[in-house]
């Protein structure tokens, strides 16, 4: 954009003098390279990985990060097509003495049974352990191994939200440890579509974490637990 | 600027037309005089270059698209204000000290990324019940256009603190109203449908308020810098003086700078101030244009590359997800219909792809801005998604074209006042600009870049719509002294 011109230019720059016409121009200069820069970077940030964005990834990186985050990808390129829960089991101390485990508790599905019939879903139903899965299951390489320091701020957020919900106390005794398994179950295919899709549910069991402490990562004790 | 655009397409139209018009007849049984096939880029240059003078002309003269970013406002405002007033039972399992993802969780992260947040200030509960119920009273503050530059700013600090306090809890809605709140900081969004626009217009001199809140913010902040708080820093690690420290006490210092000069210079500074308020203004509203047009561009351009937006199935599949059908006898007779999947798949990428292009043709891209409003009020329904929704219906609002939102602006103001005896007429008095002919208004503006009719209408409107000396707005216009920009 160019700074208006001396005759023919729009009336309010024309009656300003010199100065005030210098300022408005650089002004006008610099909201076009900022619009610019800005759009630019956000375009790189959108846009699938690129000659560009290979070359400098990390200065858009640094632009948008944290505050012009963004990720429009919606149902795309595909919807999930899976509907995945998540379940957890504790073991409780008992008053009497003894210990004894629970059964698995799907906490995904008592999320459901309050976004039904709900005109407006709270965070804490529709987002808080969705969300907190997909943290922890991107955090998280073979063998449950936590990557980075979002890997292990990813479990225990997952621990809190369990916590939270088993509480401190269960079937009569103190919550001592902590399992989480995610079941993750298949869409099944449309009844007009020739496609099949095994609909069965499959698991993926989780270590059991001790429940006081929640930033200590307790012994191994899970495996393929099949049901 | 895309008036500029316009202004060549139409130019350049008109000229093969006239040229055909002109093209001799040949008389029949003479071979007829080879006249030169005029060229369609005569004159393009000069209108392009007149149509650039214009479209600088409004941008520094007028705030462009004032309704547009008004309706922005007021939508995103009202998401937020209602979202917080929702989670309100909840507020403490999403974004409180002892939430599940705990202050110490956010305060590791934070220190990672540098997200701004003033929750992270302090993790006493009371500083926790300060920060959300301040972020409801800006979003009031932001809705009402009460201070409304103040407001922007205050409503920007509520979303952040408490979004980049718990990222994890979040969705696309949340992500629009974080980004247009930051947008929404530079542009003049209350010069009309605001308390401050009606201030204006009863030539009120409201600078008691304002002076208290500056100080207030002031007092605020030198504390905060002084206690050195999570987040105030002079650099964003890109490059030095761009970090919260500058930005914030920068804010200040402009508002009394602006004060100072309405005050005491209201010469030429003060034309100049205007000047460049507009175009910061119209340089924002720019920025939510473009950024509305990368969000469908970005959905529907990823779709397209999905097998299942391919084979007309996708949209079954969001129908059977638990988590989104909130009613699933509704979700499962809406994807029992296979021909009903497939057109609204195939229907859902095309206007989300074609949605940018739209805007070089002002009907068609009425008919599609109905279109996306339609479906995401439906997704507001069927997905389970109201917030996200309206966030989105609120974004698109910046595309309406300005006859549609004075009369919607009008019949609402009507309804508003009928009961309070009140002239119907004043009370939509906020806006000062009333006074000037509709054709100024509705020329070219932003949120209906590349109208052509509009563009025919501009070629006499640069008259009016440029303003005076004295600032923009028609003569009579009192003299707003108030603190906010």
């Amino acid at each position: 954009m160019e700074p208006p011109e001396e005759s023919g230019g729009p009336a309010a720059i024309g009656t300003l003098s010199q100065p005030a016409r210098t300022v408005v121009a650089l002004a006008l200069a610099a909201a076009a390279v900022g619009v610019a820069v800005h759009l630019l970077m956000v375009f790189l940030h959108v846009a699938p990985s690129n000659t560009a964005t290979k070359k400098h990834g990390e200065l858009v990186g640094s632009y948008i990060y944290p505050e012009f985050e963004q990720n429009w990808k919606l149902f795309a390129p595909n919807p999930l097509q899976q509907n995945i829960h998540v379940w957890a089991r504790a073991e409780v101390r008992k008053d009497e003495g003894g210990s004894e485990v629970t059964g698995w508790v799907d906490l995904t599905a008592m999320d459901i049974a309050a976004i039904r019939h709900n005109v407006a879903p709270s965070h804490t139903e529709q987002n808080q352990l969705r969300r907190a899965w997909s943290f922890y299951a991107a955090s998280h390489g073979e063998k449950d191994k936590p990557i980075g320091v979002r890997g292990e701020l990813s479990r225990q957020y997952l621990q809190r939200i369990v916590e939270d919900r088993f509480g401190p106390r269960l079937n009569g005794g103190d919550v001592v440890r902590l399992q989480v398994r995610s079941g993750t179950t298949p869409v099944a295919a449309p009844a007009w579509s020739p496609e099949k899709t095994d609909t069965r549910t499959t698991f993926q069991v989780l270590p059991w974490w001790s429940s006081d402490v929640a930033d200590q990562v307790d012994e191994d004790e899970g495996g393929e637990d099949a049901s | 600027m895309s008036e500029a655009l316009n202004e060549a397409a139409h130019e350049a139209a008109q000229g093969a037309a006239n040229g055909a018009a002109r093209e001799p007849v040949p008389a029949p049984g003479r071979p007829a005089a080879k006249a030169p096939v005029p060229s369609p880029f005569a004159g393009a240059l000069d209108s392009a270059a007149g149509g650039l003078s214009r479209g600088l002309a409004r941008i520094t003269g007028t705030t462009v698209g004032r309704y547009q970013a008004a309706v922005v406002r007021i939508g995103i405002s009202l998401t937020w204000l209602l979202f917080l007033l929702r989670e309100w039972p909840h507020r403490h399992e999403l974004y409180g000290p002892d939430g599940a993802w705990s202050w110490d969780l956010a305060d590791r992260l934070v220190a990672g990324n540098h997200a701004f947040t003033l929750l992270l200030w302090g993790r006493a509960d009371v500083w926790f019940e300060v920060v959300y119920t301040g972020a409801i009273l800006a979003s009031v503050m932001l809705l009402l256009g009460w201070r409304t530059r103040t407001a922007s700013l205050l409503f920007m600090i509520g979303v952040l603190s408490l979004q980049n306090r718990s990222v994890f809890v979040g969705d696309g809605g949340d992500n629009v109203i974080h980004l247009m709140a930051i947008y929404l900081v530079v542009t003049r969004c209350g010069r009309v449908w605001s308390l401050d626009s009606r201030r204006r217009a009863r030539g009120r001199d409201g600078d008691g308020a304002g002076i208290a809140l500056w100080i207030v913010l002031g007092l605020v902040l030198a504390v905060a810098q002084l206690l050195g708080r999570t987040g105030l820093t002079w650099t964003d690690g890109l490059l030095p003086w761009l970090g919260w420290t500058p930005f914030l006490w920068g804010f200040l210092l402009l508002q009394a700078v602006w004060w100072a000069v309405r005050r005491y210079a209201p010469g030429e500074p003060r034309t100049v101030l205007d000047i460049l308020a507009n175009i910061l203004h119209a340089a924002g509203l720019l920025v939510i244009v473009v950024e509305v047009c990368l969000i469908y561009s970005t959905a529907g351009w990823y779709k397209v590359q999905g097998s299942r937006w391919q084979d007309g199935t996708a949209l079954y599949y969001p129908l059977h997800l638990d988590d989104f059908s909130p009613w699933p006898g509704l979700s499962h007779a809406m994807a029992a219909s296979g021909l009903m999947v497939l057109v609204i798949t195939y229907g859902t990428v095309a206007v989300q792809v074609a949605f940018p292009f739209t805007l070089f043709n002002r009907r068609v891209k009425n008919v599609l801005l109905a279109l996306m409003m339609v479906e995401h009020a439906s997704i507001a329904v069927v997905l389970g998604l109201p917030f996200f929704s309206l966030a989105m219906i609120a974004a698109d609002a910046v595309f309406l074209p300005t006859g549609f939102l004075r009369w919607a602006g009008d019949r609402v103001a009507r309804l508003v006042w009928r009961g309070g005896g009140r002239d119907a007429a004043a009370g939509s008095a906020g806006e000062p600009e009333d006074a000037r002919p509709r054709e100024a208004d509705d020329a070219g503006d932003p949120g209906d870049p590349g109208d052509a009719a509009d563009a025919e209408r501009a070629k006499d409107a640069p008259a009016r719509a440029v303003a005076g000396p004295r600032g923009p707005g028609p003569d009579g216009e009192p003299a707003p002294s108030n603190l906010v920009v």
